[in-house]
């Protein structure tokens, strides 16, 4: 599988893909992108098979790059890590079809709870 | 939320955010302190969040000695030897994962701006927190001090905001 991993911080960046292999979804191809921008950019070039995406991002929101690839047609799994996880943040996820939102810190349990529907081991 | 009286009132619900934070990044058990920051330059991450609803502003500021700014750039990206770029990171991250705590704890409809990180702060000698204006709490890891300072009202100057599909909406306005 390929990742798509947004984030403005390469320490969270690391940490992320860290935390999938302790999840146990080892052997994956991980793409990186600094803020939404780029990330839809790379999503349309690489067509990932999901996207983990902070929220709070320069450039271009999560939520705004997830309403992106939709009015783009793209449809690729796509779930938040981000350090809020408010209700209403957490409604406009589920509203805008993202599998869920994992709030930092997190732990590679939460990892598996939300994503092994969709990551092979 | 923008007296200090209601942060008073959650100081308990913001040291725990601040003891889960550090244990989850760093691997290792926080503690509540009284201790002050150790001399020398510090490390900061300066965020605010703007209570849409009550056009108010909170800043939060985290503080960190050097040797826990290494000891978090260390762990946070698994490097022996982190250079000033990943303190940057590793702070401003930092601050990023407790300011959105703090927004979830405090507020309904709120905006989070993005951290901006300084490796050379220092707030100067003895203590420069007016409790009558900030609210501060601390933790130890690792044998260190790590500060948390709330200030309602805080200038914003310098804070980048996310932008928002209505920001652009509003820009495209004649």
């Amino acid at each position: 599988m390929k990742i798509l991993v947004a984030d403005d911080s390469r320490a969270m960046r690391m940490i992320v893909a860290r935390t999938l292999r302790q999840a146990g979804f080892s052997g994956h191809e991980i793409i990186e992108a600094e803020n939404g921008a780029e990330a839809l950019e790379l999503a349309r070039e690489e067509e990932p098979d999901l996207i983990l995406s902070d929220w709070n991002m320069p450039e271009m929101t999560g939520i705004d790059f997830l309403r992106s690839l939709h009015r783009s047609g793209i449809d690729i799994p796509f779930c938040f890590v981000t350090s809020e996880g408010s209700e209403e943040m957490r409604e406009m996820a589920e509203e805008s079809g993202a599998l869920g939102l994992i709030t930092k810190p997190f732990t590679a349990e939460r990892f598996t709870e939300v994503l092994s529907t969709v990551v092979s081991l | 939320m923008s007296s200090i009286d209601e942060l008073e009132d959650a100081r308990q619900d913001l040291e725990s955010l601040l003891l889960d934070v550090l244990n989850s990044t760093l691997g290792e058990e926080a503690f509540t302190t009284d201790e002050s920051l150790p001399a020398g330059p510090l490390a900061t991450s300066r965020l605010s969040i703007h209570d849409e609803a009550q056009d108010t502003y909170l800043g939060i500021e985290i503080r960190v000695g050097a040797v826990l700014a290494r000891l978090l750039a260390s762990k946070m990206m698994a490097a022996g030897d982190p250079s000033p770029d990943d303190l940057l990171d590793a702070v401003g991250e930092l601050g990023n994962i407790v300011g959105g705590n703090v927004k979830t704890l405090l507020y309904h409809t709120a905006r989070l701006s993005l951290p901006m990180a300084d490796l050379n702060s220092r707030t100067g000698p003895g203590d420069p927190d007016d409790p009558s204006t900030t609210l501060r709490v601390a933790a130890s890891v690792f044998g260190q001090t790590a500060q948390v300072v709330l200030t309602p009202g805080a200038p914003v100057d310098g804070l980048y905001w996310p932008p928002s599909q209505e920001d652009e909406a509003l820009e495209k306005q004649p």
